[in-house]
């Protein structure tokens, strides 16, 4: 243990100092206690703080980490027990005093009777005393310094844990594999009919879970399913032909719009039938996507982005004003915009809705994979890899980059169709950046190019928040910091692509005109 | 910053590319110019009018080119799109903010017994500390943005920095507004920097007002991009940078430690955005966490016009886009609700009829 160790610990320290620092600020560590009080069964109660333990819970979870990541520095191998917990301890009081400093400042800020709000606007008088513990200023402090302190050094005895018990964790899991490949797993696997029968039990459960379920889980898988539909468009204009559109917003716009120009009473009275209306928003969709890429699919990578935000923010100005708004209403929106019927009777209740997008989502999913399998599909794959060597091998780029760019668009148009029938209602706010952000970071999230990422990413990046209500005004904060993540640790998603292998069993392609490899 | 390129055999494809663009520029000038006499004839304004939009413009300008130099300074070097540029100017805008509050909110008596607030007391060193503040605010959330989202992407495929950098500013922008609230916070100015007062020019019988806030920061604007010119020309910093930008790996072989030239780069222009953020506090009068949104994507359509990697284009199309953008809905005759139309329409049509910009280089196909 040297000079250098104590310095690495003590930088470990001071970014844990500014996490915990950062985290109080915007006032997530009331939220996080409340929520591991929540998972232990007590409700907290409308107005009142959660228990102590639960923050000293969360807080000593952060030293935990802070120790682990400060043990796991030192490098050692054999790692030596002394210096892996004189390392966490070195991080975790580093850490405790600025958490004392922050105390020390904000708890005399308030006892003076400023009002930190006015600056800070997370910060309430409850929370800070809550983040005190309820003492003074320096005594809360000094309980922050020892847990901090306290928990890093139990983080680095879970290190030292973790290397000691290596080699068994090893063997466990060759045992493990060696009976998932010799027992029954591995028939099951083996055997063809157990992809068909999961495949058959999905959906039964798709047939029955929306008629079970209630309207709540129907609204919040429904906002899943739209996202998945949205997914899986952007997901073959970026993943698979490797255009990165920033405004994919607007074919979503163009599709919620036209669907309810022509089927809602109010501006023109037209009242088309439902099936009619969502044939025309897929359609107007489409041709947008072709007219707004024809001039811009020349552009590449990051010029692209952004030329394709900028005309998602023209299409909702012009949308929202003066201008438009005999056709579009303006910033009112439109209303009673109609649901769905077939052979007369009207289906808008939410099972309804839930299996019409099932519905739409099976038939993207099934339309994706064909067009990824295709001729098509092997023209994107070249032409994301490098456009250039796809362009001098005979793929005609600006063609397929067109048709991803409509095929996506399409999508859009069908997501934001259903999106403006199920809520009656759309508006220019419906359809501001931040859902284009929204689709693609689950679609990167998931796995660019990757179906079952897609629905995952769906699941994790709209369906978690809607459940855990509490996170909501942190989403946002925690999809940037997520992108950034996942650009450096696993940028090829959670659940990454698996491209189709045709050298295998095909024999060499012969060179004609299309994207062969 | 020059960068050599290999040049490209024209090929046929090319060429009537470039004729449709001719052409299509041609027509679109063509009607700009009609629809702009149409409404000049027809419009009631004065000289004084197009006086006061144009100065006003030329304002914002000056803001909108120390961001673009930002831009253009990181393409030039990583060539990627520093996506969260705007929000490096809005916490430098937040600095700016901030002391001003806490001078506003300390009282000073005078000799004759009156008692003002320290902001007007000595509102030198109140403004100095707020650019200080807020241009090194802005500038370590540059070099802590490069560090932690950037550096550990260097040498990854174009799309990953882009993605990384979108999420920064998403995350950026939204720590601002959970830290500081989604409202809208008026900025205290120093008076002898009003919004409200100025100096009065009689132009064609009407009185035009330039506002000492404006004028201020059209001044400054100009000194820093006079002081950042000089800084890339004539210094041993602005030589590395310009070596670092031309060929990383020649200019690591010349001793140069890119790392800490990329870093520095990040760093001076934060500090730029971080000034503006502060002018634009002063000169509009409000700041909250959305502040930099749409100057960051404008002041990008103005490095794009200039020609991106050019430091003088970044400069010439800052102002230029300020201006246009200003006069434009009353020179076009549209509602001034369309105004950021104006610069998203610029920014494609540029993009599509000249990527290379006004000032810049052809480019290769690689990096547009």
């Amino acid at each position: 243990m040297n000079n250098l160790h104590i310095q690495k610990s003590a930088k470990n320290g001071l970014v844990f100092a500014v996490i915990i620092i950062f985290l109080a600020l915007i006032g997530f560590t009331v939220t996080a206690a409340s929520m591991i009080q929540k998972v232990f069964g007590v409700e907290v109660s409308v107005g009142t703080m959660p228990k102590y333990s639960a923050l000293i819970a969360f807080l000593a979870f952060i030293g935990l980490w802070n120790g682990w990541r400060a043990a796991k520095q030192t490098e050692e191998h054999p790692l030596q027990a002394g210096h892996a917990i004189l390392a966490g301890l070195a991080s975790g009081f580093v850490t405790g005093l600025f958490a004392l400093g922050y105390s020390l400042i904000v708890g005399t800020l308030q006892s003076n009777g400023v009002n930190v709000r006015v600056y800070l606007s997370s910060l309430s008088p409850e929370s800070i005393i809550y983040f005190l513990f309820g003492q003074s200023p320096l005594s809360g402090g000094f309980i922050q310094l020892s847990l901090s302190t306290v928990s890093a050094a139990f983080g680095a005895l879970l290190v030292i844990f973790w290397d000691r018990s290596q080699h068994q964790f090893l063997i466990w899991k060759q045992k493990l594999s060696a009976w998932g490949n010799a027992s029954w797993p591995a028939k099951l696997r083996r055997n063809v009919f157990v992809g068909y029968i999961a495949m058959g039990v999905v959906l039964l459960l798709l047939v029955i879970l929306p008629r079970t379920w209630g309207s709540y889980w129907n609204y919040v898988m429904g906002t899943v399913g739209i996202y998945v539909l949205l997914g899986i468009g952007l997901n073959i204009i970026v993943g698979y032909s490797g255009q990165l559109v920033l405004g994919y917003v607007a074919f979503f716009a163009i599709g919620a719009y036209s669907f309810a120009l022509v089927t809602a009473p109010e501006p023109h009275n037209l009242n088309w039938n439902f099936w009619i209306a969502i044939l025309v928003a897929v359609v107007a969709s489409a041709i947008s996507g072709v007219l707004i890429g024809l001039p811009i699919l020349r552009l590449r990578g990051d010029y692209l982005a952004i030329v394709t935000l900028g005309f998602g923010e023209i299409i909702r100005i012009l949308i929202k004003s003066d201008l438009l708004k005999e056709i579009t209403l303006g910033p009112r929106g439109i209303r009673n915009i109609a649901g769905p019927t077939l052979f007369g009777k009207s289906f808008s209740s939410d099972s309804d809705f839930m299996y019409l997008i099932i519905l739409a989502v099976l038939l993207s999913i099934f339309l994706a994979r064909r067009w990824q399998e295709s001729r098509i599909g092997r023209a994107w794959l070249a032409i994301s890899q490098d456009e250039t060597v796809a362009q001098a091998t005979g793929v005609d780029t600006y063609k397929y980059k067109l048709l991803a760019l409509a095929i996506g668009a399409a999508f859009a148009g069908l997501g934001g169709a259903i999106f403006a029938s199920r809520n009656q209602f759309t508006g220019p706010e419906d359809h501001v950046l931040m859902v284009s952000i929204n689709v693609l970071c689950l679609v990167i999230v998931g796995g660019m190019g990757s179906i079952p990422g897609v629905i995952l990413g769906a699941f994790a990046l709209k369906g978690l928040p809607e459940i855990l209500r509490e996170l909501e005004s942190y989403r946002l904060l925690v999809f940037g910091a997520l992108l950034v993540l996942m650009m450096i640790v696993r940028p090829e998603g959670l659940w990454p692509a698996t491209r189709p292998k045709y050298e295998e069993n095909s024999p060499p392609p012969v060179t004609v005109e299309g994207g062969s490899r | 910053m020059a960068e050599e390129h290999h040049k490209r055999p024209v090929k046929m494809p090319q060429l009537n590319i470039k004729i449709i663009r001719l052409i299509a520029a041609f027509v679109v000038l063509v009607l700009l110019i009609l629809r702009i006499h149409n409404v000049a004839l027809e419009s009631q304004l004065g000289a004084s009018t197009w006086l006061r939009l144009s100065v006003s413009g030329l304002i914002i300008g000056g803001m909108y080119a120390l961001i673009a130099i930002g831009y253009t300074l990181v393409y030039g070097i990583l060539f990627m799109i520093n996506f969260a540029h705007g929000e490096v100017m809005m916490i430098g805008s937040f600095g700016g903010y901030f002391v001003f509050e806490a001078f506003n909110a300390i009282p000073v008596t005078l000799h004759d017994g009156t008692q003002i607030s320290f902001l007007n007391a000595q509102p030198v060193i109140a403004i100095l500390l707020a650019f200080l503040i807020g241009m090194g605010i802005a500038a370590l959330t540059g070099y802590f943005l490069e560090k932690i989202a950037y550096r550990p992407l260097r040498g990854a495929p174009r799309l990953v920095p882009l993605i990384s950098a979108i999420g920064a500013s998403i995350f950026l922008q939204n720590a601002g507004q959970l830290l500081f609230g989604p409202q809208r916070r008026q900025y205290i100015n120093p008076v002898i920097i009003d919004r409200g007062l100025g100096w009065q020019i009689p132009i064609a019988g009407t009185k035009v007002l330039l506002t000492y806030s404006g004028i201020f920061s059209l001044v400054l604007s100009a000194t820093l991009m006079v002081a950042l010119y000089l800084l890339v020309q004539r210094t041993k910093l602005g030589r590395a940078m310009r070596a670092v930008a031309q060929d990383k790996r020649t200019a690591a072989l010349m001793g140069i430690n890119v790392d800490k030239i990329i870093s520095q780069t990040f760093v001076i222009s934060g500090a730029l955005a971080g000034s503006a953020g502060v002018m634009w506090g002063i000169h509009n009068g409000l700041t909250n966490y959305f502040v930099g949104f749409l100057p960051g994507i404008k002041a990008f359509t103005a490095a794009v016009l200039g020609g991106i990697g050019n430091i003088p284009g970044a400069m010439i199309g800052g102002l230029f886009l300020g201006i246009v953008e200003s006069i434009g809905p009353a020179a076009l005759g549209i509602d001034f609700q369309l105004q950021d139309v104006i610069a998203f329409s610029i920014l494609i049509l540029v993009l599509i009829l000249r990527p290379s910009g006004i000032l810049g280089e052809a480019l290769t196909e690689e990096k547009v």
